[in-house]
Parts: C-alpha cells; structure tokens; sequence
C-alpha cells in the first residue's frame, strides 16, 4: 500500500476524477444498518451539500468517508482510488480533513494545543498558528485557554481552524451551524467559501439547508440510509422543506 | 530531630510522587484508573530482589534491566492485550479488569516466591553510605529517591506542556476519534503512556522498599496503589504538580505522626498503616463537586431485567435444588458450600448497588467484617457448644453495617463512581490495619474490650426460636432460602419506581437531576440497603466459618468476590450466585482438590501444585474475556437460552436427563463430580444442541437458507417457502412493517441493540 505517501496525494490528477467518491457504501452500528448502499461523489473543486432529515445517515457518511467508520459493503475512493478501510489517521495524512458533528476540539487542551495537535498531519505548529490567528485574531488572543471554556462560537472557529491551517484536498465538514447564532452562521460559511475558492474541494453535511446554498454547487438528498436526488441545491432545498421539514 | 524527621518524609513523599505520577499519566491517557499499580510496582520490586540479591547480578544493570526491559514490557503488554479492549465499557468493567490484574500478579508473586520467607532489600550504595549536612543525616539511596522524584516532575511537566506527543496524551482521553482525525494514533499514544506508567510503578517498588525498613511484602507494596490515589487525589487526579504536593503532605505526615505521637498510643503504628486512607477521605470531603456529565453514556454492557414471577419460580429452582444437591454430597462438603452461599448473599449487594445502580463497593467483605463484630459482641448468648447468636446480635449487625455503609459513602457521594469505588478500597484497608488490629483490651467509652480479641473469634451459629442454624442442614437450606428470598427482593425492587429511578441514575446523572431526584439520597440509600445485605451475608459467612480471624477479611478476598460476580454479570441475581459460589467454594475446591491429587499421587505432586497456581494467576486473564464480554457470563447464557424459546421441548428434554443423571448420582453409579459437570455441560451446550436438533424451528429463514446453501432469491423456489418468510423479506427490503405475527425466531444477539433501554433514561 502507498498509504503514506505526501498528503497531497489525494488531489486529482485528472480533473475528472471526483476527489471523493462513495460506491454502493453499507455501514451498520453494531447489527442495525444506517447506510444502505451511498453512492455519492464530490467532484474536484466543488461544494456539495449533504442534506437531508436528522438520523438520515449524515453524520454516518462522514464517518464512512473520513476512515473513522468501516464499511460492510462497497467503496470508498480518493482521487480514484480504492481505499476503503483506510484507517482515520491514514486519511487525514493522505490530506481529507474532517471537521465532526459537535465541536471538534478537545476541551481540555488550551487553543494553541489544539493547534499543536493538528500539526499531526505535516504542517508546522507555526504556520498554522499564523493561519488561524490571521483569520480569528480572537484565537490570538486566547491562545492560552482552555477550549472547553470558549463560546461555541469560538470553538467552531477553532476546529476550522484546522482546516485553514493544514492546506487539505478535501474538507468534510459535518453540521458547521449546530448550536450557533445565525451571524456566526454565516461568517463561518463565508470562510468556508474562501476556502472553496482556494479550489478545496469540500462535502458538507446540513440539516437547514438555506445557510450552504449560497456557496455549494451541487446537492445531495439524504433520505433513511441512502442519497434519493443529486442536484441543483435550490430544487433540493426546495423538495426537502416542503416534504421533509414541512416548510 | 525535626529536620531529620522532615527528611525521611520528604523521601517518602518523593516516592509516593513517582508511584501517582504513574497512575495520573495512565488514567489521563486512557481514562482507566489501573488498581494493580501497585502490583506492578511490586513486581518490580521482586524481580529486582531475584536479580540483585539471589542471582548476584550488579546493581546498576539489575536496574536497568527493571527499568529498561521489565516495565515498559509490562506495560505495553497490558495495554495491548488488556487495557486497549476497554473503550466504551462502564466504569465498572475498566475497574474490574485492573483488580483483576492486581489478584493475578498478587497470586504470581506469591507462587513464585514463597510469602512464607523474609526478604530484605539493601539501600543503594548501603545503608552506611551518607552525606551529613548541619547534623542531618542524608543517604544515598535517599538522594537518590529525592532527585529521581524531582526529575520526574520536571520531566513530565516538559512532557505535558512542551512536547506534541505529551499534548497528545492529554488529549487522548478525550475524544480519541477526534486525535485520529489529525492524524495521530490513539493507540500507540495509549501504549507509551502504559509503557511510561508501568516503568515508573516500577521505579517506585525497587526505592519504597529500603526507604519503609527494607521487607520485601507483597500485600504493602500492592497496597501502594492507596497511597498514590490518596496523593494524586489532591491534583484531583489530573495535575501532576499537584500530585507531587499530595505526596509530599503524605510523606511528611506519616513520619511526623511516628515521631510526635505519645508512646502511650499504641494504636499510633495501626494508624499509620491507615493514614492514606483516612487522608483519602479528608481529601474526599473537601473535593469540589464533579460537574455532571450531560450524555447518557452509551456502554457495551446489557443487562435484562427479570419479573418478579419469573424470579419467584427460579427461587424456588434454587431452593429445591440445593435440597436435591444435598443429598448427592458428603457431610464434609456441605460447610463449603454454605460458604459459598454466604459469599454469594455478600455478592447480592453487589448486584444491587453495581447491577442497578452504577456504583461499586469493592470491599463488601469488610462490611461482613464490621456486622459480624458489632453482632458477636452484642449476640452471643449462652454458654460452651450451647452458645448461641440471637436475632438482636444479627440485627445489630446489619443495621451497623448499613450506618457505616453510610459513613463511607456520605464524603464520596457527590463525585463519580470511581471516587466511591477508592473509598470503599480505603475503608477495606481501614478496617484490616486498624479495626482487626484491636486484639487487645482497651477503653471504649467506658468498658474495657477488646475489639478483635486475640485476634480469633468463634461466631456462634443463630437460634430464633424452633430454627436452629447449628445443624449443617439447617444452615444450608437457610441460607439458599434467605438467598432466594433477597434476591427475589432485589428483582422486585428494580422493578419499582425505585428501581427505574436508580436505573435512570446509572445511565443519566445529569438527566436525573434534571427530573428532579435527589441524588445523594438515592445513591446513599442504595448503598445503605447494599452494605446491609453484604453485613447479613457477612455474619452468616462468619457463622459458617465459625472461628473467624483478620485473614477472612482481607481486602483480596472481597477484590475476587466483586471480579468473579463481573464475570458471572454483575446485572444478574443469577450472576451474584456464581460470583459468590466460585469465591466462597469454587477456589477452595479447586486448590483443595489439586492438593489431595497431590497427595494421592505424590510423583506428579509439582505438576498438580504447578496447575492449581496457574489457575490462580490466570485470574488475571479474565480482564480480557471481561473486556470481549462486559456483561458477564450469564448473558451469554441467558442470550442462548432465550434463543431455544420457539422450541421448548429441548428444554423439557434437557430436564429429563437431569432428572435421570441426578437418579444414577444419588443412586453411585456416577460420581458427584461427575453428575455435576455433565449436568453444567448439558445446560451450557443446550442452545447449540438445540440448533442442531431443532434448527428449523428456532432460525429466521435467511439464516436457514444460507445453512443449506440457497440464496435468499431462490427461498420458494429451490426450497418451500418457511412461514414468516413474508415478514423476513420486507425487512430485507428495507419496506415499512406491516403487522405480522410476532415470531419468536430472531436471535438475542439481533436484538440486543433495539434494547438500548439501558442506555436511555426511563422513568
Ligand atoms: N453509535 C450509534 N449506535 C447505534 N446507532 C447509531 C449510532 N449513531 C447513530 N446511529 C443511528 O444511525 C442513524 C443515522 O445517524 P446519523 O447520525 O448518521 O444521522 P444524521 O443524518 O447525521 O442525523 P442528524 O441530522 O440528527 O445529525 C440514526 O438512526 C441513529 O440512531
Ligand atoms: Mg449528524
């Protein structure tokens, strides 16, 4: 296996290789199977939104498509590559950054540790310090607090930090929007964007679909363990309210 | 004098330090508090004698052999075959597999070198090598002791804040999908911590020893594991400096207490052995609140909770079989077996306050000891083989261990379950170094008595009225009866609003409290109920017993009862009494039975005594069937057993040959060994038999089908399409339920994860 290559191994050769791409995926907890064949793809370069109703299997793919879950059935691949049951570490050093569901920090670690911590995928404690106190002078400033004692806020500005710092291929981002106010909402997805820009290519998980729209180019609708429409996210967003969300 | 004094505290501070910095980085990194810290230390003190002292190797490569090879290896091992297995149980299982551990190590020292022989260790560099500074005498090995315990502060201090791996560490406890997400290895961060932690246990047992007098002994360095809690308790298990302080205030107060206490205080030595534990529960009181947990913890381990009929009718099972049994067995074995039952009463509480409610006692027995004090001093009435314990003594008894339960739990209730755990342990060592000690005559309020006369009591057995427990039969069917009867009690009390409450406790703290309960009340009440019946069980062990002296209750006796009643399932009334049954029982048996092969055959004497040893050390592998089965042994069997409900005549068939194995016992054609291992072995290999005979009925029929090779495709059509097939396919398909009848035939195993019931909050 060339697993451990340099961590930019993941960034498309050719441009029409998704980076990212689940075939046909099962995943079960224990006996009770949550995905039941994923086919989703995330071609270079672009945003896709993974929307759909709570315990429709997001954060599940994340997991899936992040090493961290293993899969009963089908593929996971990487600029083309099979590498299903890769591990998490192995993952994230070949340069997919997953941000997870809740706040991805440690909360006993002050944030320049956290900081530290993330450098276990090549960068420099220095580099990524200077990327995220640029981008959040407040992390400056708090450099030496224990995360766990920050505003929700602040600690979604942390775990994102990771992924401005790391320079990754792929950035999976799973429920951004949880708990906060819708200001902070939307600055972080305004990052996000940037980041977008940057020509990272990004999968991001969201209940309320309103908040990605400005910035994702395609859409997928997940419905009880598998993707049911791939699209325009406008339509998508539109089928989801008025179906699923009731409005 | 003072400042020499300060001195030999300073020291024994410094090792206290380097024995919890230990502990502190093992339980930061994988979150589990290892009880056999001490054990490990004291297997490398022994180890270290054997190559210094026995084998003549020098000093300073039998060190580094120690610290080089020993206990790294020891600890990486552990890790990778033990402690790595234990994410996602309750804290109970993580304590359970560690003492475990401290039993088997305790049992391979003892095998391997006799306790009965002294052993002495020299100081490093002698005892006559020394600096003496204004007057102070200062030696090497205490040097040596101070500057180690400084280089390790320092060292872990940089580790911790100057260092990636050291941050990683810390962050390793918390949320270790998180560190694989940025790259780092969970495991291997694990690994060198255990590797780091062993290796400083270690250090600590190869310079306690001199410093404390020179004894090599098992049992005291074992027991360092208090100490180093009690030190690491004032960094409240997490800061090192901390730590070093707590120890420091350790070491300073036992040498200061030896040294300034009136000569007329005899006690003063008892109280010194005692002193961690009673500075534990001082630290315990002025501990700040733990800030509840939010999440119901979602563990591996799951437990079923019987009705109160069922329970009734296996009680009976229970009683009628102990009556049958009886008759199979000679006079001689019947004592063993009411200890058994004693022990398995004892076990019960457990049940109780670990099964339903989430905290842990892990010196049951030493509340046995206190009711059987309290009851032999207040019970005994009568005069020679007349003599006899009242009702009032027995009653006394339980109410007294049920008030000290009490007392031992009011300072650790506020805090997590492993605080009260450590208490418990500590008021175990309280109740061997101080109350058992009492064997001679002293004041107490008023009367002259001795506590623990000359250290062997003779408990009568009980008399109330007709009942009489001084005949053997009489004794044995009573104590299965009470034993019954409790745990029907026990069952009927979880199913209760009671019950649901504490259930609701164990899953959610923070959502019970939410809900409104109180939940000091609760956990003291329980524990209160919980020490009663390990004191009603204690006395009637001592009854058994008869003449009873400290060793009954020493603290490992009560470690294997709370280990084997884990293996059997802590959850499950049925899980006490095999618990109990192995402890009080089983080992005598088996050791007892290993002897008298030995002596019987004299030729292979080694070799039986080699395999009664080894049984004992191999306790320490049960840590790992515990951590690939959390919920103990009699779920599995429990899981196989419900699985034969679509074909009862297997059962019924399986009770006719225990009918007639039964009759061929009791009428010599076999054995009683024999009988009862056939019968343990047809009872346990049931749920294959059955499969193998019944197999059509007791399988869904996707299962059936891959048996015998079809596809589920071709089910209808290569084979006749099974009844409930309709049912199997939608599922398959993912389709909506549509009403169906309920077939019996999914495996437990299948359903386990829809019973999250004990994961969530029900009230
Ligand atoms: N650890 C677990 N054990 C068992 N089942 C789980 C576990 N985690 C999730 N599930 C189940 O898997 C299903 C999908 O969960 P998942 O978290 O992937 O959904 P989601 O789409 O992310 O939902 P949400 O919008 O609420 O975050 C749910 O039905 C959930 O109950
Ligand atoms: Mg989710």
């Amino acid at each position: 296996m060339t697993l451990t290559q340099p961590h930019d191994a993941v960034r498309p050769r050719r441009s029409e290789e998704p980076v990212l791409e689940l075939v046909g995926v099962r995943a079960a907890y224990g006996a009770i199977e949550v995905l039941k064949g994923v086919d989703l793809s995330v071609p270079a370069g672009t945003v896709c939104a993974l929307l759909g109703p709570n315990g429709g299997g997001k954060t599940t793919t994340m997991r899936v498509a992040s090493g961290l879950m293993p899969t009963t059935a089908g593929e996971v691949r990487y600029s083309g590559r099979n590498v299903t049951g890769i591990t998490a570490g192995e993952a994230a050093r070949l340069g997919v950054c997953s941000i997870p569901e809740g706040r991805g920090v440690f909360a006993n670690l002050t944030v320049r540790e956290n900081l530290w911590v993330a450098t276990g995928t090549g960068t420099s404690l220095a580099e990524i310090e200077e990327a995220a106190y640029t981008r959040f002078p407040k992390l400056g400033e708090r450099r030496h607090q224990l995360a766990g004692s920050m505003s929700g806020g602040e600690q979604q500005m942390l775990a994102l930090s990771r992924a401005l710092g790391t320079d990754p291929a792929v950035l999976l981002l799973d429920e951004l929007s949880m708990g906060l106010a819708p200001m902070i909402v939307s600055s972080m997805y305004d990052i996000v964007g940037a980041l977008a820009a940057e020509g990272i290519s990004i999968l991001v998980a969201e209940q309320f679909a309103r908040v990605v729209l400005p910035i994702a180019d395609t859409a997928a609708l997940m419905l009880g363990g598998r993707i049911v429409q791939v699209g325009d996210p406008a339509e998508i967003e539109d089928e989801l309210s008025t179906t699923y969300l009731g409005g | 004098m003072f400042l020499t004094f300060t001195v030999l505290g300073l020291v024994l501070g410094a090792v206290y330090a380097i024995a919890a910095s230990g502990l502190v980085l093992t339980y930061n990194t994988s979150g589990i508090f290892n009880f056999a810290h001490g054990a490990q230390a004291m297997i490398g003190a022994f180890t270290f004698y054997q190559l210094q002292v026995v084998w003549g190797v020098p000093t300073l490569l039998a060190v580094a052999i120690v610290l080089g090879i020993l206990g790294p290896l020891m600890g990486y091992l552990l890790h990778r075959f033990i402690m790595g297995g234990l994410r996602d149980t309750a804290e109970v299982t993580k304590i359970v597999v560690t003492v475990a551990i401290l039993l088997g190590f305790v049992s391979l020292s003892h095998w391997v070198w006799s306790p009965q022989d002294a052993r002495m260790v020299r100081m490093f560099f002698g005892a006559d090598s020394y600096v003496s500074i204004g007057g102070v005498v200062i030696r090497y090995h205490e040097i040596i002791c101070l500057v180690a315990a400084a280089g390790i502060a320092i060292g872990l201090r940089l580790l911790f804040t100057k260092s990636r791996m050291g941050v990683v560490m810390r962050g390793a406890v918390d949320d270790p999908d998180l560190l694989r997400l940025n790259g780092h290895d969970p495991e291997r961060v694990a690994a060198i911590a255990w590797a780091m932690g062993s290796t400083l246990a270690v250090l600590a047992g190869i310079l306690i020893t001199p410093v404390g007098g020179g004894a090599l002994e098992a049992n005291a360095l074992t027991l360092l594991v208090i100490d180093a809690f009690a030190a690491a308790l004032f960094g409240r298990l997490r800061s090192i400096p901390r730590t070093f302080v707590g120890a420091v205030v350790l070491g300073m107060a036992s040498t200061y207490l030896v040294a300034y206490a009136p000569s007329n205080w005899t006690w003063v030595t008892n109280l010194r052995d005692a002193l961690p534990m009673i500075l534990l529960f001082v630290v315990l009181l002025v501990l700040p609140q733990d800030r509840l947990r939010g999440a119901a913890v979602r563990t591996r381990e799951r437990y079923e909770v019987p009705t109160v009929r069922r329970a009734a009718i296996w009680g009976v099972v229970l009683v009628v079989a102990t009556v049958a049994f009886r008759q199979l067995i000679d006079d001689s074995s019947v004592g063993t077996l009411i200890l058994g039952l004693t022990f398995a009463i004892i076990a019960l509480s457990l049940t109780l306050l670990t099964g339903y409610a989430g905290e842990l006692n892990l010196a049951p027995i030493s509340f046995g000891a206190i009711a059987t004090l309290v009851a032999f001093h207040t019970g005994i009435t009568g005069q020679g083989l007349d003599a006899r314990m009242s009702l009032t003594g027995l009653v006394l008894g339980v109410l007294a261990a049920a008030i000290t339960g009490a007392l031992v739990a009011l300072p650790a209730l506020r805090l997590r379950g492993l605080y009260l755990a450590l208490a418990t342990l500590a008021f175990g060592g309280i109740v061997s170094s101080m109350v058992l000690r009492e064997t001679q005559p002293r004041s107490w309020f008023g009367h002259e008595f001795a506590l623990f006369p000359q250290g062997t009591i003779i408990v009568w057995p009980l008399k109330v009225g007709p009942l009489d427990l001084g005949d053997q039969d009489v004794f044995l069917y009573t104590t299965a009866t009470i034993f019954a009867v409790l745990g029907v009690g026990v069952i009927a009390l979880r199913n209760s609003g009671y019950g649901r409450r504490l259930a609701a406790m164990k899953d959610s703290p923070a959502a019970a409290v939410m809900l409104g309960q109180r939940l000091v009340r609760l956990k003291l009440s329980v524990f209160m109920i919980s020490t009663a019946i390990a004191g009603l069980g204690g006395i009637l062990m001592s009854m058994a017993l008869s003449s009873v002296t400290s060793d009954h209750f020493v603290y490992t006796l009560s470690l294997s009862l709370v280990m084997l009643t884990v293996v059997g399932g802590i959850g499950y009334v049925s899980g006490a009494l095999f618990g109990g049954l192995i402890a009080g029982a089983g080992f005598s048996l088996i050791v007892g039975t290993f002897n008298e092969l030995g002596s019987a055959h004299p030729e292979h004497a080694s070799t039986f005594s080699i395999i009664s040893h080894l049984i004992l050390v191999a306790v320490a592998l049960v840590g790992v069937g515990v951590a690939h089965n959390p919920s103990g042994n009699m779920s599995s069997i429990f899981a196989g057993h419900r699985f034969l409900a679509g074909a009862p005549e297997v059962r019924y068939a399986a009770i006719g040959v225990t009918v007639v194995l039964y009759g061929l016992a009791y009428a010599g054609v076999i054995g009683t060994w024999t009988f009862g291992i056939l019968v343990a072995v047809l009872w346990m290999a049931l749920p294959a038999l059955g499969l193998w005979l019944r197999a059509e009925r007791l399988l869904p029929p996707e299962a059936l089908a891959a048996r015998r090779g079809v596809p589920l495709e071709l089910v209808g059509v290569d084979v006749p399409y099974p009844d409930g097939f309709g049912g199997q396919l939608d599922r398959t398909l993912g389709l909506p339920a549509r009403a169906r009848r309920a077939t019996p035939t999914i495996p437990a195993q299948a359903q386990a994860p829809s019973e999250e019931g004990e994961s969530h909050v029900r009230v």
